[in-house]
């Protein structure tokens, strides 16, 4: 008999969400024809391209990105140049209209820009005026060619905090600050957005990068009319910094706000790891580039599947559940070792265990050229893993919890017989010597 | 060699794919936009889209795909003969314009297809569910083969409570007496039927619907509609008594035999003998390849047309022939030799091809004076399944054809009777596991709105 479905839809500044996917101000969220299309494919909001005022025109670079492929994937990182929307804000606010009016149960976040106090406060209205279920304030855009906007502002504390301030006196709707990755900190630069007032952050905007130079004529991709520039890079390349920087809010007591977690998703995997490290809703761009709006339905269909198959009927219930069990390096149990272990009924013959071992780990494996099978020496493995990263078989080459108390052998010196030459005294320090620890 | 090794041979099919070569297949799909494989799919199975889920890595929801439109598609994955359906239409081979022949092979969607189904099992996956519908009814399936499996799990998904007459002492249909369990083995055919039983569907074997009416009858005995797909079992033969000739088996009895008590009489009788295997189809390539599992001396296959008009599949041919199946094509049997009633061997007249037929391939005509005699000491006829002889006294007032195949409209599987449908073999003939499928969803849809109007 058909079991209760869990249940995907999940509150965010107190706006109900029918499910916590949407899209991200980007390209795929540019006019109410292409929003509309991935509503019907199911896509629980919008976070619309980020609307500009009209007084300054926007131009954006020809061509507009390239593609990073890595052996036969492709896209696995993209490069844009592109910036804010270049459409008139008349139209932008129709188009918000629109989707409004027909999508009463999808939310809608308009992305604004300004780039003065007043344009802040004018395009905050604007966007209230018309329907914003939420505003997203555009800190972080690294492709901006107009001097100290984008992310130029989001490296600023005091610019955060001042146009976050000025957004949230202007409106009553929630306010989300969009965060750029390209800091050390991102706790600090949200925390500036807490103080203007911020219900909110998201992240990650793209990541300043070079994905390609033309080795002919130099110029890094993509290459606008003989010019490159660092660019916002995105798609799964880039998931490990998004994720950082989410789990780093939230686990920060402080600043204790919801956040809209982005940055490489594209599977359900991708969305449920975004989820465990705290984020509530989730923004895609990259990966609707790379497959289409219909993406968001094996998202769903594969969360909802995870879900059902852990018992878990809320998805309240998922969110932040990594965040006991993620720390700091200095918590490990370094006590506590292993080594892999080889299940060999599996083995093909390749060997790229034994090349990877040799000249990046601990030079635990011995070719069997008869058989042409590894053997494993465990008192050298430093359990790195490498090997089982290379082998073609899942499953074959595993981790092992050692007892407690093993410990492997130290590296062999390569000649004894230089310790006559050797000038070596241990350290030694006496009292204070600065040491942190 | 023993009877329990020989036995061995029969009893797996090859292993599948794992996980990892699944996924690397998947990657070089091209996701074509509006993917030419699921068009080809005579069952609506979705290639497209399950092959799109494993992807993007959403596993579950690829195996829901196959299983919520294709209650048999690991039966499908292993059997279809992709190369003429889906894999057919694959834009990964590169062919263009400018490349016609293309210059790489088709994405394996039947492997893809039987590894999803088979990983279900691994992590204990049940995708299809019993809608909440509120309706009632009793639907009676006669036979179950593909055809009436698959209308049974789809009107028992919409809510009614299908029971399934089964004359033989196990379901499943051809897909366990008649395909090789080397091709398609036992277990594997269970857990597609499992798969089916698990909606509810009652299946009842040792009893054949047969003698007068007892199809249309099953509408008197409170079921609200019937689904006939009882297939084909009887077999064309040479002659009319080559049955009772000593040494001569029709491709039914034999196939049937491999998966019955006769097999281990089977393996003793067809030990050190020459076998003369008549036909070119895929039945035929299944007896062939049966035999030469039995410790037989040789494995002839006599075909009176050419090579490429073999309708097996290509890839059955080629293994046929490395597997050491000697082939006479160009040669047609006029007669069965015999000591007693004992055979002994085949007449064999060689042919030659004149104009084409109404199947629009060319005819084989018999060239004069070239007679001779093959010995062989048994001879297995898979030149055809037909209707059995008295399958339309089951149903008297359901309209048939010449051969007795039933008349019923393809896009309901409504015969002349009202509340009576048809699919599978005794509809189309001869045709494929898949298309069996496709008739049984066709035809549960239609009694559904068969029913709903009559309310
Ligand atoms: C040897 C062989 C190999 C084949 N290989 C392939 C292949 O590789 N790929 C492919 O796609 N197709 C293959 N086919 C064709 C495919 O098996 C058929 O098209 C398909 O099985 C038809 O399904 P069905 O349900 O109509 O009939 P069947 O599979 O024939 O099932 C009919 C069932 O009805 C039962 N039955 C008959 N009469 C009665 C009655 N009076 N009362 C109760 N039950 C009754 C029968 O016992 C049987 O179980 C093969 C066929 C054969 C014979
Ligand atoms: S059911 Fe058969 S034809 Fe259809 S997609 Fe699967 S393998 Fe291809």
């Amino acid at each position: 008999m058909a079991q209760k479905k869990p249940d995907l839809s999940i509150e965010f500044c107190g706006k109900k969400y029918i499910n916590p996917f949407l899209l991200s101000s980007s390209p795929v969220s540019n006019s109410a024809e292409m929003v509309e299309r991935a509503f019907d494919a199911g896509w629980g909001g919008v976070v619309f391209k980020t609307l500009g005022s009209d007084r300054l025109r926007i131009d954006h670079p020809s061509p507009r990105m390239n593609s990073m492929t890595v052996g036969t994937r492709k896209m696995s990182t993209v490069q844009n140049v592109e910036q804010i929307t270049d459409r008139p804000l008349k139209d932008n606010l129709m188009e918000l209209l629109y989707l409004k009016k027909h999508y009463p149960d999808r939310r809608i976040i308009h992305s604004i820009m300004g780039f003065a106090d007043k344009e802040w406060e004018y395009l905050a209205k604007m966007s209230e005026d018309h329907g914003a279920d939420t505003l997203e304030l555009n800190f972080s855009c690294p492709n901006m060619t107009i001097e100290g906007s984008g992310d130029q502002a989001g490296k600023s504390f005091y610019d955060i905090e001042h146009y976050t301030s000025i957004v949230k006196r202007a409106v009553s709707i929630p306010v989300m600050a969009k965060m750029t990755p390209n800091i050390t900190d991102m706790t600090e630069t949200a925390m500036a957005a807490k103080n203007g007032g911020a219900d909110a952050i998201s992240a990650i905007n793209t990541v300043s990068g070079i994905t390609g130079i033309n080795l002919d004529t130099l110029v890094p991709q993509p290459e606008v009319f003989g010019r490159g520039a660092s660019s916002g890079t995105s798609g799964p390349g880039v998931k490990p910094i998004g994720l950082r920087f989410i789990s780093d809010m939230a686990k920060d007591a402080n600043l204790n706000l919801p956040l809209s977690g982005m940055g490489g998703i594209e599977t359900w995997i991708d969305a449920l790891e975004y989820l465990l490290v705290g984020a509530s809703t989730l923004q895609v761009t990259t990966g609707i580039m790379h497959y289409g709006y219909i993406i968001v339905q094996d998202m769903i269909e594969g969360l909802t599947d995870y879900m059902a198959s852990k018992g878990i009927m809320k998805l309240d219930n998922l969110i932040g559940s990594t965040l006991p069990k993620l720390g700091k390096t200095d918590l490990f149990d370094l006590d506590r070792q292993g080594v892999v272990e080889y299940d060999l009924d599996k083995c093909v013959g390749c060997g790229q265990c034994l090349n990877v071992c040799t000249d990046a780990g601990g030079q635990a494996l011995k070719w069997d050229d008869v058989t042409r099978r590894p053997e494993l020496n465990e008192d050298k493995c430093l359990s790195c893993m490498l090997c089982s990263f290379v082998c073609p078989v899942s499953g074959l080459i595993k981790y092992k919890a050692m007892p407690e108390g093993w410990k492997r052998n130290e590296t062999a010196i390569r000649d004894p017989s230089l310790e006559k030459e050797l000038k070596y005294e241990p350290y030694v320090h006496d009292g204070d010597d600065g040491c942190l620890v | 060699m023993g009877i329990s090794d020989v036995k061995d041979r029969f009893k797996q099919m090859p292993p599948g794919m794992n996980m990892d070569q699944a996924i690397v297949e998947a990657e070089r799909c091209l996701l074509c936009h509006d993917a030419p494989c699921s068009k080809a799919c005579p069952a609506g199975t979705e290639p497209g889209e399950f092959i799109r889920k494993l992807r993007l890595r959403n596993i579950t929801g690829a195996i829901r795909t196959i299983k919520s439109n294709n209650i048999l598609g690991g039966a499908c994955g292993v059997l279809c003969p992709t190369a003429e359906l889906c894999e057919r239409e694959c834009s990964a081979m590169m062919a263009s314009d400018e490349n016609p022949g293309g210059s790489d092979k088709a994405i394996r969607i039947g492997d893809i297809q039987r590894f999803l189904v088979e990983h279900s099992r691994e992590i204990d996956f049940q995708p299809v569910e019993v809608e909440e519908s509120g309706v009632s009814g009793k639907i009676a399936v006669v036979g179950s083969g593909p055809a009436g499996l698959s209308c049974a799990a789809e009107v028992s998904k919409l809510g009614y409570k299908a029971t399934i007459f089964e004359a033989l002492a196990e379901p499943g249909g051809v897909l366990r007496y008649g395909v090789v369990p080397f091709r398609c083995d036992t277990d594997f055919v269970e857990k597609e039927i499992a798969d089916v039983t698990a909606l509810g569907v009652e299946i009842k074997c040792n009893s054949p619907i047969e003698g007068k009416a007892a199809a249309e009858d099953l509408l008197k005995q409170g079921y609200d509609a019937v689904f006939m797909a009882p297939g084909l079992w009887g077999a064309y033969a040479l002659q009319d008594d080559s049955a009772n000739i000593d040494g001569c088996y029709s491709s039914v009895d034999f196939l049937a035999s491999i998966r019955n008590e006769n097999f281990d009489n089977i393996i003793s009788d067809f030990k050190g003998k020459t076998v003369a295997v008549i036909g070119g189809g895929s039945v035929a390539m299944d007896c062939v390849e049966a035999a030469a599992r039995l410790d037989t001396t040789d494995v002839n296959l006599i075909y009176r047309r050419s090579y490429t008009q073999m309708p097996a599949e290509e890839i059955e041919r080629i293994e046929a022939l490395q597997h050491g199946i000697n082939f006479y094509i160009l040669h047609q049997p006029t007669e069965f030799l015999k000591d007693g009633n004992k055979l002994t061997g085949l007449k064999l007249v060689r042919t030659k091809l004149g104009e084409p037929d109404e199947s629009g391939r060319r005819r084989p005509l018999l060239i004069e004076g070239t007679e001779w005699d093959m010995p062989a000491d048994i001879v297995i006829e898979a030149i055809g399944n037909k209707a059995v002889d008295d399958s339309s006294d089951w149903y008297p007032n359901v309209k048939v054809d010449g051969k007795k195949l039933i008349v019923a409209e393809s896009e309901t599987g409504a015969t002349s009777v009202p509340g009576i449908f048809a699919g599978g073999d005794i509809v189309r003939g001869p045709a494929l596991v898949v298309e069996a499928v496709q008739d049984g969803k066709v035809a549960a849809k239609a009694i559904h709105e068969y029913l709903s109007d009559k309310e």
